[in-house]
């Protein structure tokens, strides 16, 4: 039982930290978000880093690194309100090295680990909501491989990247398949998101898919949790810069002669937030901790810490807004962007009522950490 | 970092988990687990098991005949008594008095003082609050008048919890009216048979006599049982607070009780779906939600642990783990009520007794015939977010730490 960062590790805090303060400044995010909402550039430059092959074997040109490096990672990228999907190479990088042959991991990921393939993962239905078991689309063997035809919604940068993991029935059976974006029947549809990234409504028809695998509920499991780890992580760091900038206000705005961080009201909404913030730093350690446990234990891991996380992550970004008065409700300041960010991260790999289902559906006799 | 115990911890564990199932009396534990009416005997008998092996100052370091445990060795320890259905320790002698004795007590006073409260054969209270005081600890009148070789005590304390059973009371006390409130205070140790002592009862809203009123008229205590220095005594009462810092969230505790809501909730067909409909669904809901909370607690408990461990930077989060660890000791006593629904409103004293044989209202897993404690333990679990410092005064420090 041990919640120290290793020396390695705070290492590679410092360097992305450096990075997104640096690199990553509000106006540079603004002029991505104006453009669309992913900047190339931006990519090439965390792939430097290594944090496009954090997951990515050493043998593939990766870190070949786990769960705890990916928490520091994401924190810092939230810390930052970066606003490319860093998790998508994760998670392709996770599933792709954990369920492709031989071939399918030499082929894509030293492209993932230098930042050249950019995959994403299209899973969401429009008649699914959170469901994973939910899905309309379907693949069917032809001489050579398998074709795929379904749409996907929300699907992060889904006109850039270059291939997807899409998620597809062979018969009545889940499985996960890799799509390239400009293969033959692929349409996508882009557009910006309320956090000021992009995703995109993919289309497929008939596209050529390569088998991933056809234990396509585990993978698919998987691949979500690896996000929601990220996301949870993701979510502490914005909202340690949420809080720091709430307080740093409070304790210059005047009103009535005195700083409004004097009020009491005020305060202790502020010592609410802390709580909200401490447990879901809290539990995003206890995600990150858990994403390598079977796969039972680590699903019921991730609803604990998603819904923890959601919870946490709406109130600590209303009541900054509230707290800011009228300039959080402004587009200027960047409050409203942590507030934005925020609430897009609940909506993601499932939001907080699925994950309060998921907890009650899995609960078990016992209590606690260790049950 | 990892979230397993180490290969030792978890031996320690192992071996503290089958000397309790060896130790701990199973009519205790069967009291415990159902919320029924601990009697002074039943207290006091596994305080002294505790005190016979060494370890009901399990938080003692060597030198003063403890066992000298690490942080997570304590937390493994109260974890298993907790899960075992025992008693929480009393912790006015082992844990509130006694480290003040050993940091700030002479030679004589710790070898007069410490034997007695290492066994369990002397009954400690504490004599903080004081009518008007609440929160504001500071604000203590109990004056202390130097009268030769003696003080002198006037005055009156409030909320002292199992004051009836009491030995001796370490007070805080005025010694001096002079600079800010804080500096005119000692910390004196009183036998509480003293002549003009006196200990009423304040019933509660549950019907227990639980704390009392301590008056002192004109009470002689003869100096040697000043701990330190005059006009001290906020400093050594300061670090008394700042002891057992992740002790106060008792989360041990609070995985015991969610494991016996979900029993109760069980057996009241309030948590399956499947069987109890749309209202199971919603209290499952419920349970569910309060099933994170412990979790997340727990984590934050195991930070700190952490943090202690390694000999780095203390966590600040000692605010946090009292207001989080009361307000889920009162959700989870708030739903076995609830659980229980009308069947927990029925007021039969004689029902928290072990072994009452009268009617069946509703009848209760473990054991127990009555849901008669799940309301009462409701209205008694309101006093955790008042004692201790309230939550608003947690919050007043947490916000310190944020805001500045």
């Amino acid at each position: 039982m041990d919640f120290n960062f290793t020396e390695e590790q705070e290492q590679l805090r410092d360097a992305v930290r450096r990075w997104a303060s640096k690199a990553y400044t509000f106006e540079r995010r603004r002029a991505t978000e104006r453009s669309g909402g992913f900047d190339r550039g931006a990519w090439s430059e965390m792939a430097a880093l290594g944090l496009c092959g954090l997951y990515v074997p050493e043998a593939h040109s990766g870190m070949g690194m786990g769960p705890v490096e990916g928490m520091v990672v994401m924190q810092e990228l939230g810390r930052g309100m970066v606003l490319e999907p860093l998790g998508q190479s994760l998670i392709s990088g996770a599933v792709i090295a954990g369920y492709g042959d031989a071939a399918t991991q030499a082929q894509w990921l030293p492209g993932i680990a230098a930042g050249e393939a950019i995959v994403s993962l299209a899973y969401q239905e429009r008649a699914a909501r959170y469901r994973l078991e939910q899905c309309e689309a379907r693949a069917t063997q032809v001489p050579g491989g398998y074709v795929l035809s379904g749409s996907k919604s929300v699907v992060p940068i889904g006109d850039i990247a270059d291939a997807f993991v899409v998620s597809a029935k062979v018969n009545s059976q889940l499985a996960l398949f890799l799509v390239e974006r400009l293969s033959s029947g692929v349409t996508t549809r882009g557009y910006g998101t309320q956090d000021g990234s992009r995703a995109a409504e993919v289309h497929f028809k008939n596209a050529p898919a390569l088998l991933l695998t056809m234990q396509g509920r585990e993978a698919l499991e998987h691949a979500v949790d690896v996000g929601i780890a990220a996301a949870c992580a993701e979510g502490v760091g914005v909202m340690e810069q949420t809080l720091d900038a709430t307080a740093q206000y409070m304790n210059t705005r005047q009103q009535f002669g005195v700083a409004i961080a004097s009020f009491q009201a005020l305060r202790h909404r502020v010592a609410d937030m802390k709580m909200q913030l401490e447990l879901a730093r809290s539990m995003g350690f206890y995600a990150s901790l858990k994403l390598n446990a079977p796969a039972p234990e680590r699903r019921a891991a991730m609803a604990r810490a998603k819904y923890q996380l959601g919870v946490s992550m709406r109130f600590v970004g209303q009541q900054a807004v509230q707290l800011h008065g009228g300039i959080g409700v402004t587009d200027d300041y960047i409050v409203s962007h942590y507030f934005k960010k925020l609430t897009q991260l609940e909506m993601t790999y499932g939001d907080t009522l699925h994950h309060l289902g998921e907890v009650a559906e899995r609960m078990q006799d016992t209590a606690g950490v260790f049950a | 970092m990892d979230l397993a115990f180490t290969p030792e911890e978890q031996q320690f564990r192992d071996d503290i988990r089958s000397w309790v199932r060896a130790n701990l009396p199973a009519d205790i534990a069967h009291k415990v687990h159902n919320a029924l009416h601990l009697s002074r005997d039943d207290m006091q008998r596994w305080a002294r098991i505790l005190g016979k092996q060494g370890w009901l100052g399990h938080g003692w370091p060597k030198a003063f005949g403890g066992p000298g445990w690490s942080a997570v060795q304590k937390h493994l320890f109260e974890e298993e008594c907790a899960l075992a259905g025992a008693p929480r320790v009393v912790p006015f002698g082992p844990v509130m008095v006694a480290p003040v004795i050993m940091a700030f007590g002479n030679t004589e006073q710790q070898q007069r003082f410490l034997p007695g409260i290492a066994s369990g054969d002397v009954w400690w209270s504490q004599g903080y609050s004081e009518p008007g005081s609440g929160s504001d600890l500071a604000s203590v009148k109990t004056r202390a008048q130097r009268v030769g070789d003696h003080y002198v005590v006037n005055g009156q304390k409030t909320w002292t919890t199992l004051g009836q059973y009491g030995d001796w009371i370490f007070c805080l006390v005025r010694t001096s009216t002079e600079g800010k409130p804080q500096t005119g205070i000692s910390f004196l140790l009183i036998d509480m048979q003293s002549p003009g002592v006196t200990v009423r009862p304040i019933i509660l809203l549950d019907g227990a006599h639980e704390v009392n009123e301590v008056f002192f008229d004109n009470v002689r205590v003869p100096a040697e049982n000043l701990i330190g220095e005059e006009n001290k005594g906020w400093t050594y009462a300061k670090h008394l607070l700042s002891h057992e810092r992740t002790n106060i969230a008792d989360v041990n505790r609070a995985k015991r009780e969610l494991e016996r809501l979900k029993r109760i909730a069980k057996h009241e067909g309030v948590y399956d779906p499947r069987t109890g409909g749309s209202a199971a669904m919603r209290f499952r809901d419920e349970i569910a939600k309060l099933e994170v909370d412990v979790v997340a607690l727990e984590m934050m408990v195991l930070r700190v642990l952490s943090a202690e461990k390694s000999g780095k930077n203390p966590l600040d989060i000692a605010g946090l783990l009292k207001i989080r660890g009361s307000e889920i000791q009162q959700r989870y006593s708030e739903l076995m009520m609830l659980a229980a629904g009308p069947f927990a409103l029925p007021l039969i004293r004689e029902a928290m007794e072990a072994g009452w044989q009268g009617d069946q209202i509703g009848g209760f897993p473990g054991g127990a015939t009555h849901c008669a404690p799940l309301a009462s333990t409701y209205f008694n679990m309101r006093k955790t977010t008042i004692y201790g410092g309230s939550n608003e005064v947690q919050r007043n420090i947490v916000s310190q730490v944020v805001l500045g």
